[in-house]
């Protein structure tokens, strides 16, 4: 039997502006090219929806903001410019360069299946950065983001009694998205300390490089000051309840305040999603800047393996207009490795990039997270899948454990359907804390295929290649 | 929680614990059941306690519900479709989610 495998030139994982961008220069060359999509439409987070908005409910565009509409131009490109898009497809492998073939694991409308590229892009985006606190277990407790999410892709919108807790650009924007919907919160509780020397130095350098940005960001926080309850100095942040979230309480210069709400959204900034880097043996640092996990990168998009690429905020967060010019930048890499098998890596940087380079400098230091989350008290459940809390990770860092994998062993923290992703940063820096080390040295959990859950049957089913059917053979 | 939507322009009907709700065509089955006012999704599989969507975009895992014949889906990354009969998932272990019965069965 001739076995046909299913091949493609470049496959980019993820269809945000870094993949879409990189989808359309390398499609409009003439490449092949397939965009998979763990969503139903293109746009990754940051313009969720943006085709089913601006067809269904145009009058909310401008509720939403300048940027997102922006993102209708990328999809309109997009669609016109010949590339694959398979939307609805998870990736739970890439295979290890210990393999013959680059190939790529999916599960598609239920079943598991291969593609054979011989380059992949991963635009795999950020996620929010974990926010472990007392109670945030509960339902009722949700991040910015997932409301964020919720307005653009159904229109949901939170009753009156809603608190925002935390810190970070996302959440002073969708507080301003809910002002302009005519939604009041009834308290934002800012865990951000007053402004350092350090960046409002890098705020005016920022502001010469990016003064549209700036300004923008500036009158979000403006117009959240002045028409909303803002809490500044919060600390001890806790969830009540009994089956679900019924009070907020907090800590502002030493005295407890309390709100009843059902519904508490906390955000503290994002972090690189990096399962899937991580799975294929790519290496990875601790970015002290941004107090997170990134891949190492050279030129546009490079890694230690060099049939695979990383752009947009899964390589290092950096927003839309970075996460797009990489995409640009990194064709041109990806297009000479296919014709000639080697890497030549785009060295040059645009001004538009060094100038947003001088942005993310300011957002780093001003919207640095919240310590109480980085540290959280030792009740507070870390590990949301398997109910490990702070306490048990200081008491086995106490008995000499020195890392995450060795900390599975023993709390089985980071082994539950998540696989860590809500609680490997934290597990890391409160390691590191315990034995007073960096967290580079401390290490991550090792993450290894599938990354996404597979059933058993999904496995067994699985055709190696297009028609044929395990089943039948 | 999240506001009731009114005048749904495209409206699917589904049920959640034998309730018969209504959401809108393209909603996510996390958003069809926040929409309606359901926010306890599932029970955890350590100590029981309740559990709702948290992070909305795949990450968290703690939107899994039961969906008829699909299984144990997320909640954030699957459509609603009319005539959806969706439940919560108990902490006790369930075969069929680990796909074993189906394997047995040949």
């Amino acid at each position: 039997m001739t076995t046909q495998l299913p091949l493609c030139d470049v496959a980019v994982i993820g269809a945000g502006p870094a993949g879409l961008t990189a989808a359309c220069e390398l499609a409009e060359g003439g490449r092949d090219v397939v965009v998979l999509d763990e969503q139903a439409a293109p746009g990754g987070q940051i313009y969720k929806g943006v085709e089913k908005v601006f067809a269904d409910r145009p009058q909310d565009i401008r509720f939403l903001g300048g940027e997102y509409a922006g993102g209708e131009r990328l999809m309109h490109r997009f669609r016109q410019s010949g590339a694959k898009y398979r939307p609805g497809v998870s990736v739970w492998q890439i295979t290890s360069d210990q393999e013959p073939e680059l190939g790529l694991g999916l599960i598609e409308n239920g079943s598991a299946q291969m593609l054979y590229p011989k380059h992949v892009i991963l635009a795999t985006g950020a996620m929010e950065r974990p926010t472990p606190f007392e109670g945030w277990t509960l339902p009722g407790v949700m991040t910015v983001g997932a409301a964020q999410s919720l307005l653009k892709s159904s229109r949901l919108l939170p009753e009156d009694d809603v608190v925002l807790a935390g810190t970070g650009p996302l959440l002073y924007l969708y507080a301003a998205q809910l002002a302009s919907f005519g939604i009041r919160p009834q308290a934002i509780l800012d865990t951000r300390p007053s402004m350092s020397l350090r960046a409002v130095l890098l705020g005016v350098s920022a502001l010469a490089a990016c003064p549209k940005s700036m300004l923008k960001g500036m009158k979000w926080l403006w117009s959240v000051r002045v028409k909303m309850n803002m809490v500044r100095g919060v600390h001890s942040l806790k969830a009540q309840g009994e089956d679900h979230l019924r009070s907020v309480s907090y800590e502002v210069r030493g005295y407890r305040h309390k709100l009843s709400t059902s519904l508490l959204l906390v955000h503290d900034g994002v972090v690189p999603n990096t399962w899937l880097s991580m799975s294929a043996g790519i290496r990875h640092h601790f970015d002290s800047a941004q107090s997170c996990w990134v891949p190492d990168i050279h030129g546009a998009g490079s890694t230690s393996r060099k049939c695979i690429s990383i752009i947009g905020d899964g390589a290092r967060i950096g927003g839309a207009s970075v996460a797009a010019m990489q995409g640009e930048r990194v064709a041109c890499e990806v297009d000479t490795y296919l014709r000639t098998q080697h890497c030549s890596t785009v060295a040059t940087q645009s001004r538009a990039l060094r100038r947003q380079r001088r942005l993310r400098r300011f957002l780093d230091c001003a919207f640095s997270p919240t310590a109480d989350f980085q540290l959280p008290a030792d009740e507070t459940i870390v590990c949301r899948c398997e109910e490990v809390t702070a306490r048990e990770i200081r008491q086995v860092a106490a008995r000499g454990c020195m890392g995450p994998n060795q900390g599975k062993a023993f709390t089985r923290c980071g082994m539950g359907p998540c696989m860590g992703r809500k609680c490997a940063l934290t597990v890391s820096q409160v390691m590191a804390n315990a034995h007073g080390v960096p967290v580079d040295q401390i290490g991550h959990y090792r993450i290894r295929s599938p990354i996404r859950p597979i059933t058993v049957g999904q496995f067994a089913d699985m055709a190696l290649v297009p028609g044929q059917d395990k089943k039948a053979s | 929680m999240f506001r009731p939507r009114t005048n749904l322009t495209d409206p699917v009907n589904f049920s959640f614990e034998g309730r018969r709700l209504t959401a809108s065509r393209g909603d996510t089955i996390a958003a069809a059941l926040l929409g309606s006012g359901v926010f306890i999704f599932r029970e955890s599989a350590v100590s029981g306690i309740p559990r709702g969507p948290f992070c909305m975009i795949g990450n968290c895992y703690e939107c899994f519900v039961q969906v008829g014949a699909m299984g144990v889906v997320q909640a954030c990354l699957t459509e609603i479709t009319e005539g959806m009969q969706i439940s919560k998932v108990s902490n006790s272990i369930d075969e069929s989610e680990m796909g074993i019965k189906e394997i047995s069965k040949r």
